[in-house]
């Protein structure tokens, strides 16, 4: 294939991509704390020889994550915590430390919060947060001290990654982070609410449409250069 | 095509929470229902082009490389626990809870579950069961000739007789609760069995160490709200069609690949 056909297939396999990363968002749309992405195409310049010309194609290099504050939901359980601003919570997971906004968490038998999916959720200091399975009249103030009966019990830590860049996105609405994190000090924590999937539908409905007009913008001009060869096999096979 | 499983996941995802949100509605009704709520967590996530890697056009670190997330995943399905209204019965044995707790009842096989329905009657042999017929920890007869029955918050069980002055206590309704409530079993008939998710039950005086008291002549009722179950289930209705959208673009996507040559 020519070089007008590989740059197009650059594109379509990146739109491809892009056509993944808004089915992940619209999938996302009930996902507590989930933050919808996006890709970013940047051009990616291929060396074709030494007189040629050198050859610009679109590659989807690098995601972004959105941090817009997602809608708060009021459940009224006791153990559903959102956070306001920007911060995260720290979950301890079987594959190390973790960042996560999903604070639907569940006191387990032993007394400690943990995630749906089991994994702890750590304190200020970086161990678990343990509510005694008798403590009643469980309340989380906006700094995250949790109190029972007037006592304070323990307070539980929001965190930043050092780099935001860096994080790195994984299965349950968690990120790591390889910089390491710092405490965060812009965050509120919200007791009795659960924080939404900032996915905006609207937005991702738009970028889909975008996504398959462009596709098939594509296709038809990979259909035109089909038929440019042709034309040219043609006109060239008279000739002889 | 990548976009066509997530979509399907994303589908599959809002189905279980319109199911979920269905089970409540028809649980409105329900003496001592707490509504369900479906949480989910994305699922798996690619990593096509790794967050550090080496660029290899001009050696620069990508710094945030290129993940595809595959769709989403049910992750919970948790109880939210809200007290329920009191419905005035005025019936003798309808005991409400009042606040956290659960009664203990003895299942046909022996075993022990607990549950919020407070609803209870009287056999023949004056034992105080549920309405299921389910013997109340710990097993209490009423004698054929009490007149009155008081029930206290703390689940003392008085009966008055006509040969005595002061009321004769009876027995005392045992209240347990877990650490976790949202590790019980539900089994239906508004019964819950222990799991080792739970936690052991944890017995304590009504009215202390977290547990709630008793009111007689009450039965709690259903906490389902009715209009943020509705609501719910326009969303859930929304997402799956927008999921099934991305589905159609998808298919047409993958139409026009099918067309190039």
């Amino acid at each position: 294939m020519d070089n007008a056909g590989y740059t197009s297939l650059t594109r379509l396999s990146g739109l491809m991509r892009e056509m993944s990363v808004v089915a992940n968002n619209i999938a996302n749309i009930s996902t507590t704390g989930f933050r919808s992405e996006g890709l970013i195409f940047a051009e990616h310049i291929a060396v074709t020889g030494p007189r040629d010309p050198s050859l610009s194609m679109g590659t989807a290099i690098a995601h972004s994550i959105s941090a817009q504050q997602g809608a708060l939901e009021q459940t009224g359980s006791e153990f559903d915590l959102a956070i306001e601003g920007e911060g995260f919570f720290l979950i301890d997971t079987p594959d190390g430390e973790a960042l996560s906004r999903a604070g639907a968490f569940i006191r387990n038998d032993a007394g400690e919060l943990v995630t749906p999916d089991g994994n702890y959720l750590l304190d200020a200091g970086g161990a678990p947060v343990f509510v005694p399975p008798q403590a009643s009249a469980v309340a989380v103030a906006p700094d995250g001290t949790i109190s029972a009966d007037g006592q304070p019990l323990t307070v539980v830590g929001l965190y930043m990654p050092n780099d935001p860049l860096e994080l790195t996105r994984r299965a349950g609405t968690t990120f790591t982070v390889e910089s390491g994190v710092r405490p965060a000090e812009n965050a509120r924590v919200l007791q009795g609410f659960l924080e939404q999937s900032n996915v905006d539908p609207m937005m991702q409905v738009a970028r889909m449409i975008e996504v398959q007009r462009a596709y098939e913008l594509g296709q038809s001009f990979m259909d035109a250069e089909d038929n440019r060869i042709r034309d040219f096999l043609r006109t060239a096979g008279q000739r002889s | 095509m990548r976009a066509l499983d997530i979509a399907a996941t994303g589908m599959s995802a809002q189905q279980l929470r319109v199911d979920v949100i269905s089970n409540n509605i028809a649980n409105m009704s329900t003496t001592g229902y707490s509504p369900r709520r479906a949480d989910f967590a994305d699922l798996h996530y690619q990593q096509l082009v790794r967050a550090g890697a080496i660029n290899a056009s001009d050696g620069t670190v990508v710094p945030a490389g290129v993940q595809v997330g595959l769709g989403v995943r049910p992750a919970a399905v948790t109880v939210t626990w809200e007290q329920g209204s009191l419905g005035a019965t005025g019936g003798q044995l309808d005991v409400a809870i009042e606040g956290r707790g659960y009664l203990e009842v003895t299942l046909p096989s022996g075993e022990s579950a607990y549950t919020r329905d407070g609803a209870l009657q009287r056999t023949g042999d004056g034992l105080i069961v549920t309405n299921d017929g389910f013997e109340v920890n710990p097993g209490i007869t009423i004698p054929d000739d009490a007149r009155d029955i008081t029930i206290n918050a703390n689940g003392e069980i008085y009966a008055s007789f006509l040969d005595h002055v002061q009321p004769q206590l009876l027995g005392q309704l045992n209240m347990v609760r877990f650490s976790n409530d949202n590790g019980l079993e539900a089994i239906g008939s508004n019964l819950f069995l222990e799991t080792g998710a739970s936690g052991t039950p944890l017995a304590g005086a009504p009215g202390q160490d977290g547990l709630g008291t008793f009111r007689q002549g009450y039965v709690e009722q259903s906490s389902v709200d009715a209009v943020r179950e509705i609501s719910d289930l326009i969303e859930a209705q929304r997402g799956y069609e927008l999921n099934a959208k991305v589905l159609t673009a998808a298919d047409q996507i993958l139409g026009a690949t099918t067309q190039v040559r």
